[in-house]
C-alpha cells in the first residue's frame, strides 16, 4: 500500500489490517463500496490500533482523519471518546473541534451522541460550560427545528437540573419570537414547564404518560401546580394566537397547560370566541375547541355539531372522515 | 444515502397517475449490479433533506428496503436469493448482532434489517444452521435473540449497540425482530411497554425519548411496538389519529412532524400508523396517492421525497409500501406492523 499512513516514519510499527467484506472470497457482496483509496488505507490503520486498543495522540489523530472521511462510521466516535478519557485530554478543545463538525454535517447521529457522552462526565463539567447554549443557538440559526439538537437540549435541561434557568426559557422565547410556528421550541417550553423534575421519577413527555395504573384522563396531570405560571403561560399562549390564529403549536400547547393544571377547556371559550363570528372563521382550532366545549355542556350538542360540519363541508374537507367520526361522538352522546 | 441517490429525479407532473412498476424493478436490481459511488453515499450524508433514518451506513438496511419493494412489486425473484442469503450472514459478528457490511460491527439496526431479510427470503433455517454460534447445525436463532435482548436497559428501552444510545427505533426494532425470531421470552416486555407509553406527548403522539417532540416516525415506532407486544389498548387512538390525519397537507403528502414540508415516506410511517389504530380511513388515500405517485421517477424508475428531487431505494420502498397500504392496484398488500 501506498499512501498517507504507509509513508509516514510514526506509523511504520503497524501493520494495518485490511477491511475483508467477503469480496476475496466466493460470497459476493451484494452491495459493496467503491471506498476511495485514502478511506482504504485510514480504515485499515484504525482496525490495527482498535484491535491493540492503542490509547496515543496518533491513534486520536487518526480518529479525526476517519471521521472526517465518513462521520457515520459509528465504531470510530466510540474509539475516539475513549481515547480521549484515558489519555485525560482537554474535553473543551474537543468541544471547539465538534462544534465545527457538527455545523458541517447537520443531520448525523454520532456526533450528538459523542456530545452527550463527553458532557456526562461530572468530573469535566460539573455545570454547563458558559458557551455551551451559545453553540446550541448556533445550530439552530441553522435550523430551528433540529431534531437531534432538540434531544440534546432536552437531555442537557435534565443533566444539570436547568428547568428554571432564565436562559432556558430566553432562548425559548427568542426563538418563538424568530418563528411563532416552531413546534419543537414550543414541545421544549411545556418540558420546561410541567415535565417531571424528581430523580426517583422517569422522565415522560405527559406527566405519569408511562405509569400503567394511570387513567388515560388523568395523563398530564400535575399533582401541585402553581397557578401563577398557568395563567402566565395561558397568556403567553394566547399572544402567540393572536399573531396566528390558524397556528396548531399554541393551541394544543394550552390544552396541555389546561391538562395539568386540570383546569377545563370551558374558561378559554370566550377566547376562542373571538376567532369565530358565524361562517367567518379565522381560526379552526378555535371552532373545533368550542365545539368540544360545546359538546360538554349537554344541551349545546347541536351546536357542537354544527361547528364541526363546518370543518368537515368547508375549512378541512381533506380529514371528512375524522370530523364525521367526531359528529357521531356527540350524537352518540346527546 | 448510500446506496444512492439517483441517478434519475421524480417526474412531478400531476396528470401522472400510473405506477411505473417495471421501471422500479429495472431501477433496483440495477443498484445492485451498478453499485453506488462512494462519492454519492457521503454526499447523501451532507445533502440529505430528509432528517431522519437516514445518516447511517445504510447497507445492509439498503437490500432490505430493495427487496422489500420488489416483493411488493410483485418480483421477488429479481435479487438472487442465494446471494442474497450468504451476503447477509457474511454480515455477521461473533455477538451475534450483524453490521451495516462485512467487517463492520455489529448494530441493533442491522441485525432488525438481517433478521427481516432472511425471514422474508424464507431462510432462517440457514441461520439456525450456519450463523455464529451454531453448533451441529443448531443455534444459530438463539444467538441472534441473545445479541438483541442483551442490548435492553434497566429503563426497558434499548440501545443500539455497546455504546449506549438508546431510540424507540431500537425498541421497536428489537420487538420486530424477536417476534419474528420467536424469541420475545428473552426480554422484559412489560418494561419495554411502559418506556414507550412515557414516550406520548400532550398531542396523543410519541417522541424518540420521554418528552421529546411528537415526530411520525417516532410514531410508527411506538405504536409498532405496542401492536407487537399487543398492547394497543394503551393508546389514545382518538387523540393520535387526529394528530396522524393532521399531517396530510394541501398537496396531499404527510409531513412528519407540524409545520414541516410534506415527504413521501411518511406515506408509510403516518400511514401504517393510522392503519395500527384502525383510522387511516381519516385521510384522504386519493390525494396521498396522487402525491406518492408524482415522486415517481418515470423514466428510470425509483421514488423520490418530493416531487422533482433526486430518487432512491429508501423512498422507493417506503413510497412502495405507503401505495400498497392503499390498496393500490398492482401491488402486494402489505401488513402495516
Amino acid at each position: 500500500m501506498d499512501g498517507q499512513y504507509a509513508n509516514d516514519p510514526e506509523w511504520a510499527d503497524v501493520t494495518p489490517i485490511p477491511l475483508d467484506d467477503g469480496s476475496n472470497e466466493e460470497v459476493m457482496p451484494l452491495a459493496s463500496i467503491a471506498y476511495p483509496p485514502e478511506y482504504i488505507e485510514a480504515t485499515s490503520y484504525l482496525r490495527a490500533v482498535m484491535a491493540a486498543n492503542e490509547m496515543s495522540e496518533r491513534a486520536l489523530k487518526l480518529t479525526q482523519d476517519v471521521i472526517a472521511l465518513n462521520p457515520a462510521h459509528y465504531t470510530v466516535w466510540i474509539y475516539r471518546a475513549k481515547i480521549l478519557f484515558a489519555l485525560n485530554k482537554s474535553l473543551e478543545e474537543e468541544m471547539a473541534w465538534l462544534n465545527k463538525v457538527s455545523l458541517k454535517y447537520l443531520k448525523n447521529y454520532q456526533i450528538w451522541h459523542h456530545r452527550q457522552v463527553l458532557m456526562s462526565s461530572r468530573e469535566h463539567f460539573p455545570t454547563i460550560p458558559p458557551k455551551e447554549l451559545d453553540f446550541l443557538m448556533e445550530m439552530f440559526a441553522q435550523d430551528s427545528k433540529n431534531y437531534h439538537v432538540w434531544t440534546y437540549r432536552h437531555w442537557l435541561v435534565r443533566h444539570f437540573k436547568l428547568w428554571d434557568s432564565p436562559r432556558e426559557i430566553e432562548d425559548i422565547d427568542a426563538l418563538l419570537k424568530a418563528d411563532v410556528r416552531n413546534n419543537s421550541a414550543w414541545s421544549h417550553r411545556y418540558m420546561l414547564r410541567f415535565s417531571p423534575r424528581e430523580e426517583d421519577v422517569p422522565d415522560s413527555g405527559l406527566a405519569n404518560a408511562g405509569d400503567m395504573s394511570t387513567t388515560p384522563a388523568d395523563k398530564g396531570r400535575l399533582a401541585i401546580v402553581d397557578e401563577d405560571m398557568v395563567d402566565a403561560e395561558l397568556e403567553y399562549a394566547q399572544k402567540a394566537i393572536v399573531l396566528a390564529p390558524e397556528n396548531r403549536s399554541p393551541w394544543w400547547y394550552a390544552r396541555g397547560v389546561l391538562r395539568a393544571a386540570g383546569r377545563g377547556l370551558g374558561e378559554w371559550e370566550e377566547f376562542a370566541g373571538r376567532f369565530v363570528e358565524g361562517d367567518a372563521v379565522k381560526s379552526t382550532h378555535a371552532v373545533e375547541l368550542l365545539a368540544e366545549v360545546y359538546a360538554e355542556d349537554g344541551e349545546k350538542g347541536q351546536k357542537a355539531v354544527d361547528l364541526l360540519t363546518l370543518l368537515k363541508e368547508r375549512y378541512d374537507p381533506i380529514r371528512k372522515n375524522y370530523w364525521d367520526y367526531r359528529i357521531k361522538q356527540i350524537e352518540v352522546d346527546v | 444515502m448510500a446506496l444512492v441517490s439517483g441517478p434519475g429525479r421524480a417526474g412531478g407532473a400531476t396528470s401522472d397517475q400510473e405506477l411505473h412498476t417495471q421501471k422500479h424493478i429495472t431501477y433496483i436490481t440495477k443498484l445492485d449490479t451498478v453499485r453506488a459511488s462512494f462519492q454519492s453515499y457521503f454526499e447523501a450524508f451532507i445533502d440529505y433533506e430528509l432528517e431522519y433514518w437516514l445518516t447511517e451506513h445504510l447497507r445492509l438496511n439498503g437490500v432490505y428496503w430493495g427487496l422489500t419493494a420488489l416483493h411488493l412489486l410483485g418480483a421477488p425473484e429479481a435479487l438472487p436469493r442465494q446471494s442474497t442469503i450468504d451476503f447477509v450472514l457474511s454480515c455477521q459478528k461473533e455477538n451475534g448482532g450483524f453490521g451495516a457490511a462485512p467487517g463492520h460491527d455489529a448494530h441493533m439496526l442491522y441485525t432488525v434489517s438481517a433478521v427481516q431479510i432472511l425471514v422474508t427470503v424464507d431462510a432462517l433455517d440457514e441461520l439456525e444452521a450456519k450463523g455464529k454460534g451454531a453448533q451441529n447445525g443448531k443455534g444459530g436463532i438463539q444467538k441472534v435473540g441473545s445479541f438483541i435482548a442483551s442490548l435492553q436497559n434497566e429503563e426497558g428501552c434499548f440501545m443500539g449497540d455497546e455504546w449506549g444510545e438508546t431510540d424507540t427505533r431500537f425498541l421497536y426494532g428489537a420487538l420486530n425482530a424477536l417476534s419474528l425470531l420467536r424469541l420475545m421470552d428473552l426480554v422484559d416486555v412489560p418494561k419495554a411497554v411502559s418506556y414507550v407509553q412515557s414516550c406520548e406527548n400532550l398531542d396523543g403522539a410519541y417522541g424518540v425519548t420521554p418528552g421529546a417532540e411528537s415526530h411520525a416516525g417516532q410514531v410508527f415506532t411506538c405504536i409498532g411496538a405496542l401492536s407487537i407486544a399487543g398492547r394497543l389498548d394503551l393508546i389514545n387512538k382518538d387523540r393520535l389519529g387526529a394528530w396522524l390525519s393532521e399531517r396530510q397537507v394541501d398537496k396531499g403528502g404527510f409531513n412528519g412532524r407540524p409545520e414541516k414540508l410534506p415527504d413521501s415516506c411518511y406515506a408509510w410511517w403516518v400511514g401504517s400508523s393510522l392503519a395500527m389504530i384502525d383510522r387511516l380511513h381519516w385521510i384522504d388515500g386519493q390525494k396521498l396517492a396522487g402525491f406518492v405517485l408524482q415522486c415517481q421517477d418515470p423514466n428510470a424508475g425509483g421514488f423520490a421525497d418530493r416531487p422533482g428531487n433526486m430518487v432512491d431505494v429508501y423512498h422507493t420502498h417506503f413510497g412502495l409500501a405507503g401505495l400498497s397500504l392503499l390498496k393500490f392496484e398492482g401491488l402486494e398488500e402489505i401488513d402495516p406492523v
